[in-house]
Parts: C-alpha cells; sequence; structure tokens
C-alpha cells in the first residue's frame, strides 16, 4: 500500500495514471474499510447461538439465563409449597400446595437438565439475575432499552417476586389460618413476578423447548394467580405489593 | 508494477478525472480522506476485537471454576483445598453424636434430618451432626469464627449466602481459622472473608454433579421435630464421649428412605456394622 503511494507521488505528470491509480487505491481502501466494519459488526452483534460450543446455547445467552434464574425462582415456590403441603390444616391449600411443588419441582428438572447437557452451573456464576434480559448484544450492552426494557447489563441482585430469608423464616414460624393466608399472598407475588422472565423467553428464545416451558409456565401460573386471588378474597385478605 | 500497467488502461477514466482534480500531482484531499477513513474502520474493528477478547477473558476466568465432563473437580486447583473421601448415607438419631475427624466437620455418619441450605444464614452455630447431612445434598457450608470475623466482613460472607440456594453460613465457635468452607469431602480454610478463593470454591463445588453423593437431593426443611430453621439444634462444643459415632459408621444405620430419617429402627448399642455395604453412594 505504501508502495503504490510512494510511486503515486513519484508520478510528476499530473495527468492520467495518478487519478487511475487513485480510484484503484480508494477502491481498495473501501474494501478493506467495509472488511473490517463489517468484521467488527460480526463481532459485536450476538447472533443467535453465538458463544456457544458444538451449537448449544452459551453463558449470556438466553436460554441459559432463563434456565438459570428460572430454575432459581422455580426453587423458592418449591420450598414455600413444600412447607405449606406438611403444616396446613386445610386440604384446599394442601392440594394447591402440591399442585405447585410437583409441577415447579418438575419444570426445575427439565432446566437443569438442559443446563446439564449444555455444560452450563445450574445457577449463574456472577451471581446476579436477569442480565440475559438485558438485550441481544454485549459489546453494545451499556444501551438499555435495546428490548424495550430497562434491564440494566449486568443484571439485577434481586428478582421480582422472590420472597427474602426474613419472608420465607415468617412462613416457617406461622400456624394455621395466618400461614395459609401468607403463603397464598408470596406465592402470589412470587407467579406474579417470574412472569416477565417466562414472557421474555417465549418471546425471544430460539430454541423451542424453551419457549414451549416458558409458554407453559405463563399458562398455568395464570390460572393459578386466578384462583389464588379468590382463595385470598375468600379469606378477606390483600395481595402483597410486587417486591 | 501494477502502476505501470495500469497507465496504459484507463484513457477515459483519467480524462474524468482529470477535469475533477485540476493540474495537481498529489491528490492529498484523496489520501486523507482514504487515510482518515481507514483509521477509523480500523480504530471500530480494535474496539470491537478488545470487547470480544475482553468478554471472553471474563468467561475463560469463570469458566476455569466451573465443573465440566473434562474438568470435574476444579476445585484441585484451588490452592489449600483439603479432599477426603467419604461414605455417604450414614445415618444417627437426633440424640447421637459422630466422633468427627475434622473441625469442621465436611464428611461422614450424619444426622437423618439435613439442615436447612436454601440460602440460609444461621445466627448461631448449628449441630454438625445436621450441617454435615446438608453437604451430602450439595451444599456449600460457609463456617466463621465468631471472634474473627464481624461487621463488614461478615456481610460480605452473609451476601454470597442471603437467598442463594444450596448455601448455609453460621459461626463455628473456636474454629482455627477465619473462614473455613466446606461441601462434600472439601474443605477450604481461608484468613479473610474477601479472599478470592471462596467464590472459587463455590463456583467449583456447589451442586457439582461429580462430587456430591446426592445428585438432586433438597435443601429444605423439614419443620418443628424434624428440623425447623427458625430454632436449629445447637452446635455442641464439648468433646463427643466413647459413646459417640466413630466415623468408621458402626452405630449408625444405612440410609433406606430419606422420607423415614433414621431408618425407624435405633442402633442398639453394641452391635457393630449395622451399616449396609449396599449404600447408595
Amino acid at each position: 500500500m505504501t508502495d503504490e503511494l510512494d510511486e503515486v507521488a513519484e508520478e510528476e505528470l499530473p495527468t492520467g495514471p495518478v487519478s487511475a491509480t487513485t480510484r484503484v487505491l480508494v477502491l481498495a481502501a473501501a474494501a478493506v474499510a467495509i472488511l473490517l466494519l463489517g468484521a467488527a459488526v460480526g463481532l459485536l452483534i450476538n447472533l443467535p447461538g453465538s458463544g456457544a460450543s458444538a451449537g448449544n446455547p452459551g453463558p449470556g445467552s438466553i436460554e441459559v439465563g432463563f434456565a438459570q434464574d428460572m430454575g432459581v425462582h422455580h426453587q423458592q415456590a418449591v420450598t414455600m409449597a413444600n412447607w405449606a403441603r406438611d403444616h396446613t390444616q386445610s386440604p384446599e391449600i394442601r392440594q394447591l400446595a402440591f399442585d405447585i411443588q410437583s409441577t415447579q419441582l418438575d419444570q426445575q428438572g427439565r432446566m437443569r437438565g438442559w443446563l446439564m447437557l449444555w455444560g452450563q452451573p445450574e445457577q449463574s456464576p456472577t451471581g446476579r439475575y436477569m442480565a440475559w434480559m438485558a438485550g441481544p448484544s454485549d459489546g453494545m450492552a451499556g444501551m438499555p432499552g435495546m428490548n424495550g426494557n430497562q434491564m440494566p447489563a449486568n443484571g439485577v441482585d434481586h428478582m421480582p417476586g422472590y420472597a427474602t430469608n426474613a419472608e420465607i423464616s415468617k412462613l416457617q414460624s406461622m400456624t394455621g389460618p395466618d400461614m395459609d393466608t401468607y403463603f397464598l399472598q408470596l406465592m402470589l407475588r412470587h407467579h406474579l413476578g417470574g412472569a416477565p422472565m417466562a414472557q421474555f423467553a417465549a418471546d425471544h428464545s430460539n430454541v423451542p423447548a424453551v419457549r414451549v416451558l416458558a409458554e407453559n409456565i405463563l399458562k398455568s401460573q395464570g390460572a393459578e394467580v386466578d384462583l389464588i386471588k379468590q382463595m385470598l378474597t375468600a379469606r378477606n385478605a390483600q395481595p402483597l405489593p410486587m417486591n | 508494477m501494477a502502476g505501470g500497467k495500469k497507465k496504459g488502461g484507463a484513457k477515459s477514466a483519467v480524462a474524468a478525472a482529470r477535469g475533477a482534480v485540476p493540474g495537481k500531482g498529489k491528490p492529498w484531499g484523496t489520501i486523507i480522506a482514504v487515510l482518515v477513513v481507514l483509521v477509523l474502520a480500523v480504530g471500530v474493528f480494535g474496539y470491537a476485537f478488545m470487547q470480544i477478547s475482553e468478554k471472553n477473558a471474563a468467561q475463560a476466568a469463570l469458566a476455569q471454576w466451573q465443573p465440566s465432563d473434562t474438568n470435574k473437580d476444579p476445585s484441585t486447583k484451588i490452592a489449600g483445598v483439603v479432599v477426603k473421601d467419604y461414605k455417604s448415607g450414614q445415618h444417627v438419631q437426633p440424640t447421637q453424636r459422630v466422633a468427627y475427624d475434622q473441625s469442621p466437620p465436611f464428611g461422614g455418619p450424619h444426622d437423618g434430618f439435613w439442615a436447612d441450605c436454601d440460602g440460609i444464614v444461621y445466627p448461631n452455630a448449628v449441630r454438625s451432626e445436621n450441617m454435615v447431612h446438608a453437604l451430602e445434598h450439595g451444599s456449600v457450608w460457609i463456617a466463621y469464627n465468631p471472634d474473627k470475623v464481624k461487621g463488614a466482613d461478615l456481610d460480605k460472607l452473609k451476601l454470597k449466602v442471603q437467598g442463594k440456594q444450596f448455601m448455609m453460613l453460621s459461626p463455628y465457635p473456636g474454629l482455627d481459622k477465619a473462614v473455613s468452607l466446606q461441601s462434600w469431602g472439601h474443605q477450604l480454610k481461608v484468613d479473610s472473608a474477601g479472599d478470592d478463593r471462596i467464590d472459587e470454591f463455590i463456583s467449583a463445588l456447589r451442586t457439582n454433579q461429580y462430587e456430591y453423593p446426592e445428585v438432586g437431593a433438597s435443601c429444605d426443611a423439614l419443620g418443628p421435630g424434624q428440623f425447623d430453621p427458625n430454632n436449629p439444634p445447637p452446635f455442641d462444643p464439648s468433646k463427643p464421649g466413647p459413646d459417640a459415632v466413630p466415623m468408621t459408621g458402626t452405630g449408625a444405620s444405612a440410609a433406606t428412605n430419606e422420607q423415614q430419617p433414621g431408618g425407624g429402627t435405633p442402633p442398639s448399642t453394641g452391635t457393630s456394622a449395622t451399616t449396609s455395604p449396599s449404600n447408595p453412594k
């Protein structure tokens, strides 16, 4: 390239050859620039399935993030339902708790199975949640709202609907109808809080099994939300605000 | 030379260009424009390349401590980790003690009721026989010396445990180091709550399917009368007596059914080898 530029400089003729060479050089430079920009875009755009080995979703992908975070979220629902099932006096609560516990444990098993096949840990190694909902591009992940939401690129430290240790401890210290009501309140908030994660995976995942499970979660928990609201009304209790 | 060839070639282009660039030998404007575009392109590419390299490096750093088929126990590369092989599935009664070979223990016979390990922070020291059972279920137990770890240091540890599944934190009176991490068959003692190896240990061993005996087991507490997380059986600082169950498991019972911990029948004193050789590993 420099050789050619030098050669151009040496040509003292004010005519043709300089312009022709210049034209070739400009075209060549344009081609190189386009290739470089194309390569840069290729690197920055997180194409579906990129960052993956052997075609499996990789770290940071929607699929891995969903399976890890929804797995943790489900786990707590199982914990609460297990407790309610073992400690309630109400057949109605026991039935609901059994349904939630067995359904979510099965769903969690599916997600853990995927993670095992994909060679990914069961919990996000960063200790933060929902970063996979920030947007499709890691390189430009500083820009919020790429998918119409405001999820920070490095996620959050608390998932919506996820109960605190103190709340779980409170549930475990209660008895009778008080415990039943508090269980319903915690579970309603839990279901509602997990829905945006399921919705995001249902809308954006390219893996059919992930999409199907996410849609299933939305459907079955949507019906349960209505039921729990009725049960709360029957107990003259209000839903908890979202946390 | 390329230049020579082109001279003959493009007469009409020459004519057209001559009009645009009036009588100048060196089209500096064009050269500068080309160089600027190239520098910009190189800059953008360089930025993208750096971003990806950084991301890949960060992922590689994390992946180093994640178990995989080719790296089943990444903790062996963490300085100071002690690995021991323990027989699993040996249960003792709530009234029995185990003469553990390590302090804190990280394997061996244990109570039929596991400690709650759903990301729980125990304010007081908990009976070791229950904690060891939770290790068998895949959890990591962070024990700390309450005389050495307080305030901001303790908060650092709490952050790693609170609400994080398959994690427990508890004080351990008389601990010989500030912090000790346990998973089934693994231990790491460190002098500070800020030690990087703490996160590496957790990443390498929490629910590591290759390294704990009961994959899929629960961390959930069973409740009062069994294991009540709001009122757990306390740690016993005294030395185990001669009636304590030894590490061989003599006097313990095989775990036949996790739903009925203890196997139902209390071991009769004096009989030996009540453990079945067909214990599930």
